[in-house]
């Protein structure tokens, strides 16, 4: 709970840091800090010990919409003509219309009333690619829900309708734009059942994270070969020779054999790849080797090492400011380096603001 | 469009078949419209409503921005036409109901239906100002019923088979809004005089009895079969031949007409009766008339609140009956009028200008043979009993001088003819005489107790001044012999229908089931008119001096009202909320084996799935292994499979209740 309180809405933190980047510094923090705290003011469905949310009667907000407005201004007028004719026909009609709404409030909101909700993680994805929560909404009770919704997703929401003891899971894509952990903490379910004069909605507690590894630099310099305590000669026969290295951007008078087409397809630009040394080389991606000021950028870099060495099928470490990870091979190896990336922070970068 | 039709996201993209109910529904409400609209603007509504349909088929038919800017243009110019003006009753319907129409051409999203779904209510509403009855209530019910449904089915949200989920939402919704539409009904404050006018009542032609009488005039009341007004007497009521229901009087003649005449008779004055017996109490709902003559039986002794009783006992209402009006008065069936002054008299035997001497020679033998004025009306009656006269509802026409005609030669018309020329001739023989229109008889409707009085039941009579008894009501018309009486005519134009004061009844059981269904609608639209139309402040005021709260006024209502709006919103919500979280069956099962194994110290913890659990009793109760397994194999299967299988809960359910766990000793 404290910790979720911590880690306040992603929403709201990619809000700040994306779209008001333009805006002064003190006018965006007060703006954040507004927003903050009306966010702490809003009520939420508190998770139990399953991981449940249940939608309880007062954490349900409900406002008109568009088309309510209309058919009420349509109801005042007939209401209006109704009295001044003294049309009791028309007046009945009238109050029927007016009646329809009223009970058409009430059944949006007991639509969510007492909605179970739960969310899972997705696996990690890279920096830029939609994360994906799995949202779980569980109809507990003999009548039937419908046009739930999950609002605020990437995708257009596509409605649910709940029999009784049903339950429906729902795939809620989030952008991601930073490394690091995206928390889901609030979840907003919205619907406009039964007649689209009113929106229901309600916020969902949730503790979900997806890692979002960081965006891999297009090209990276080929890794520090392990020189240090191994007893391999460090003899090499240059590049061009058969064990991948690494890869760089191509330059005019490379071989076209060694193109990496495969990077092309997946429109990274034109990648020439590295060979030479020995076969079964190890190497170590090292934080330390790479040249580049920009701490996000090193570790783009050092991402694409990462990728590429897995991909070159070699032995590899990773050495950040602080950490180590042993040199092996695999794709465990791979997503635990991966995930060092993502969560790396040294004080100077910042990853996780998520 | 098709372009833009693509853009719309999936849930906002309609079903044909939304479009197809919503075009339905709205042709539905147009028409009974039609009756009242200009030829032309029904036609131009036509018109797109068929190119609506039609775009339903083959959305290539559907009409592009520009045509659509056309068409608007062309139907506003054809409303201007049809109505030389665009706002009141007629000439705003008629701009609504183009609009409306035009607006159903651009249906594109599922937003544009939802607007054009609520617009229909204006539709619906604007036709109580052309009739209220429970025939159009009842349609327009429907219509609503239909709006809602149409409402909550472009929600969406449904799942599959939308239209069978949908149904019973739209009908819970409806239910549910009945009582609170009656509660609103009954305590929504209401204005006791217009807030504005648009002069609506103007435009709305007069019905019923028109102000003179020609012969032939009548004769378009007979054949039309609109009610003209109820009445219930608060005791028996009188003889069938008694009911003459008095309306007009008319005083002057002339070749053509009877009319009022008289400048300023419709004066208050105090009508002295010398002699009156068998009061009469009663209760009348008038028909609107747009007129501001009201009836009454003869003669009336009493007259209602915001009325005038005129010398010649015509009751007028202050301004025109633009609504049905209800009034309460008090008549005598026996009664003798004062004696008219010299003036009236003298007004009262004015003769027309072309009197034939035919009928001059007529009347002169009368006087001769008769001595009293008694007599001589007598012997006026027995000449129209004796001669070969006829009533027939289908008269031959009458030429310049038609009550010479009618006596002398075609000798066959119904009352008005017959009341018309009575009364000239007892003029001729000097008695003061005058018609009077009205209604006689009425069709008693045993089921709501009440009498119906139809436009067709309209009579003419005449009354003779005779001296010492004032003004006598002779009915000329009785007189006819009964075996001339053609009722071909009336057969003939108005079906089941026949003046009742013939009592021409049918006897075949089809023609009484039929009347009996007839009366019982009736009774029903009786009821719709005195418990819905009528209701107005007044009986709100009523309803708050009887809860002792009428000191009050408005605000006691209005506090009423948001109570009871309060209450009944409660009751439904707790209706919806009572509805118990029915816990699915497999999960009951499981539940009770976890309280009968926690009897026995086994209590489940709160992190532990049911296969762990199961483990952990096999472990330490060996004996209770197999069935706790067994159970907790059909829970899982019951609870987590998707397709659950009724027979493995009912065996779920019988294992756990057969399993009886005991303490180890």
């Amino acid at each position: 709970m404290t910790a979720g309180r911590r880690l306040h809405r992603f929403r709201l933190a990619a809000g700040t840091d994306g779209k008001h980047s333009g805006v002064t510094l003190s006018g965006a923090s007060l703006r954040s800090a507004l927003k903050r705290m009306f966010n702490g003011l809003l009520r939420r469905a508190p998770m139990d010990k399953d991981g449940v949310a249940r939608i309880a009667a007062r954490q349900i907000y409900i406002l008109p919409t568009r088309i309510g407005m209309l058919y009420a201004t349509t109801v005042l007028v007939m209401l209006m003509g109704s009295l001044n004719y003294q049309m009791n026909a028309g007046l009945l009609f009238a109050f029927f219309m007016a009646s329809v709404g009223l009970v058409a409030m009430h059944h949006c909101w007991y639509n969510l009333l007492g909605l179970a909700i739960s969310v899972r993680s997705g696996p990690a994805v890279f920096d830029g690619a939609a994360a994906l929560f799995e949202v779980t909404l569980s109809n507990e009770r003999k009548g039937s829900r419908y046009d739930l919704r999950v609002s605020g997703g990437l995708d257009a929401s596509i409605p649910v309708a709940l029999d009784a003891h049903d339950q429906r899971s729902i795939a809620f894509a989030q952008p991601t734009r930073r490394r690091g952990l995206l928390w889901l903490t609030d979840l907003e379910i919205e619907t406009r059942h039964p007649m689209h004069l009113f929106r229901a909605w309600c916020y969902a507690h949730a503790q979900a994270s997806v890692l979002v590894y960081p965006l891999p630099a297009v090209a990276a310099p080929p890794p520090v070969q392990d020189s240090g305590n191994t007893h391999r000669p460090a003899a090499r026969t240059g590049e061009g020779a058969d064990d991948y290295l690494g890869s760089r951007e191509y330059r005019s008078g490379d071989s076209v054999r060694h193109l990496d087409w495969k990077a092309f397809a997946r429109e990274r630009g034109l990648v020439v790849k590295q060979f030479g040394g020995d076969d079964g080389l190890e190497v170590w991606v090292d934080w330390a080797a790479l040249r580049t000021s920009d701490p996000e950028e090193r570790i783009r870099l050092l991402t694409r090492q990462v990728l590429d060495a897995e991909a070159a099928n070699l032995r590899f470490g990773m050495r950040l400011p602080g950490t180590e990870i042993g040199l092996a091979s695999g794709a465990n190896q791979m997503q635990r380096c991966l995930r060092g990336l993502a969560l790396f922070d040294d004080g100077q970068t910042k990853p996780t603001p998520h | 469009m098709m372009a833009k039709q693509n853009l719309l996201p999936i849930d906002e993209q309609p079903e044909r078949y939304q479009t197809l109910a919503l075009v339905t529904t709205v042709s539905a409400a147009y028409l009974p419209l039609a009756r009242y609209l200009n030829w032309r603007v029904t036609a131009f509504v036509a018109l797109v409503l068929i190119l609506r349909f039609a775009a339903v088929r083959w959305p290539a038919a559907a009409p592009g921005r520009w045509l659509l800017l056309a068409l608007t243009f062309v139907g506003m110019a054809n409303c201007l036409l049809a109505n030389h003006t665009l706002v009141g009753k007629l000439g705003g319907t008629s701009l609504l109901a183009t609009m409306l129409a035009l607006k159903l051409l651009e249906l594109r999203a599922r937003r544009d239906h939802r607007i054009s779904a609520i617009a229909l209510c204006f539709v619906v509403v604007v036709q109580f100002l052309f009739d209220q009855g429970t025939g159009l209530t009842l349609y327009f019910s429907a219509i609503a019923f239909m709006i809602v449904a149409l409402l909550v089915d472009l929600n969406g949200g449904m799942g599959p088979t939308p239209i069978r989920r949908a149904l019973p939402v739209v009908l819970r919704i409806s239910l549910q809004a009945l009582p609170l539409t009656v509660v609103l009904f009954a305590l929504f404050p209401r204005l006791t005089s217009p807030l504005w006018s648009l002069g609506f009542d103007h435009d709305r032609a007069t019905m019923g009895m028109s102000e003179s009488m020609e012969p032939g005039s009548i004769s378009e009341l007979v054949i039309n079969g609109d009610l003209a007004f109820r009445a219930r007497f608060d005791q028996r009521p009188p003889r069938f031949d008694q009911l003459y229901w008095r309306g007009l009087v008319l005083w002057e003649v002339d070749n053509r007409k009877w009319s009022p005449g008289r400048v300023g008779q419709y004066r208050p004055a105090d009508p002295v009766l010398t002699q009156a017996a068998e009061r009469i109490d009663y209760e009348i709902v008038l028909e609107p008339s747009q007129q501001r003559w009201m009836f009454s039986l003869d003669l009336p002794i009493e007259r209602p609140p915001n009325t005038v009783l005129s010398g010649d006992f015509q009751l007028l209402s202050d301004r025109p009956i633009t609504t049905a009006k209800r009034y309460r008065l008090s008549s005598a069936l026996d009664f003798r009028t004062a004696v008219p002054d010299e003036a009236e008299r003298r007004y009262a035997l004015r003769l027309p200008d072309a009197t034939s001497e035919r009928m001059m020679t007529l009347v002169k033998r009368w006087q001769i043979e008769t001595d009293s004025d008694w007599a001589l009306v007598q012997k006026g009656l027995d000449f129209f009993n004796r001669e070969e006269f006829h009533y027939t509802l289908l008269p031959p026409k009458l030429g310049a001088n038609p009550w010479d005609e009618f006596l002398f030669e075609t000798r066959s018309g119904f009352c008005e003819h017959y009341a018309g020329s009575f009364a000239v001739l007892m003029r001729i023989a000097g008695l003061p005489s005058r018609v009077v229109l009205g209604y006689l008889g009425g069709e008693p409707n045993r089921i709501g107790g009440y009498h119906l009085i139809w436009q067709s039941d309209a009579h003419a009579w005449v009354e003779v001044m005779i001296a010492g008894r004032g003004w006598v009501r002779v009915d000329p018309t009785s007189a006819i012999a009964p075996s001339r009486v053609d009722n071909r005519g009336a057969s003939r134009l108005f079906g089941t229908y026949a003046p009742a004061r013939f009592h021409i009844d049918s006897t075949g059981a089809l023609s009484i089931a039929i009347r009996q269904l007839r009366l019982l609608a009736d009774s029903i639209d009786a009821a719709w008119q005195r418990s819905v139309l009528d209701y107005s402040a007044a009986e709100q005021t009523r309803l708050l001096d009887r809860l002792g709260l009428g000191d009050y006024g408005e605000f006691a209502l209005a506090g009423i009202m948001v109570t009871a709006v309060t209450v009944v919103m409660g009751l439904i919500l707790f209706g919806l909320i009572r509805q118990p979280d029915a816990i699915d069956p497999a999960t009951r099962c499981f539940a009770l084996l976890c309280r009968r194994l926690a009897a026995v110290g086994l209590v489940r913890h709160t992190y532990e799935g049911p296969l762990d659990f199961a483990a952990r009793v096999a472990v330490a109760r060996p004996d209770f292994a197999q069935s706790v397994n067994a159970i907790v194999d059909l829970y899982i299967r019951g609870r987590y499979m998707p397709n659950p299988v009724a027979a493995d809960i009912q065996s779920l359910s019988r294992l756990v209740k057969a399993f009886a766990p005991t303490k180890q000793r």
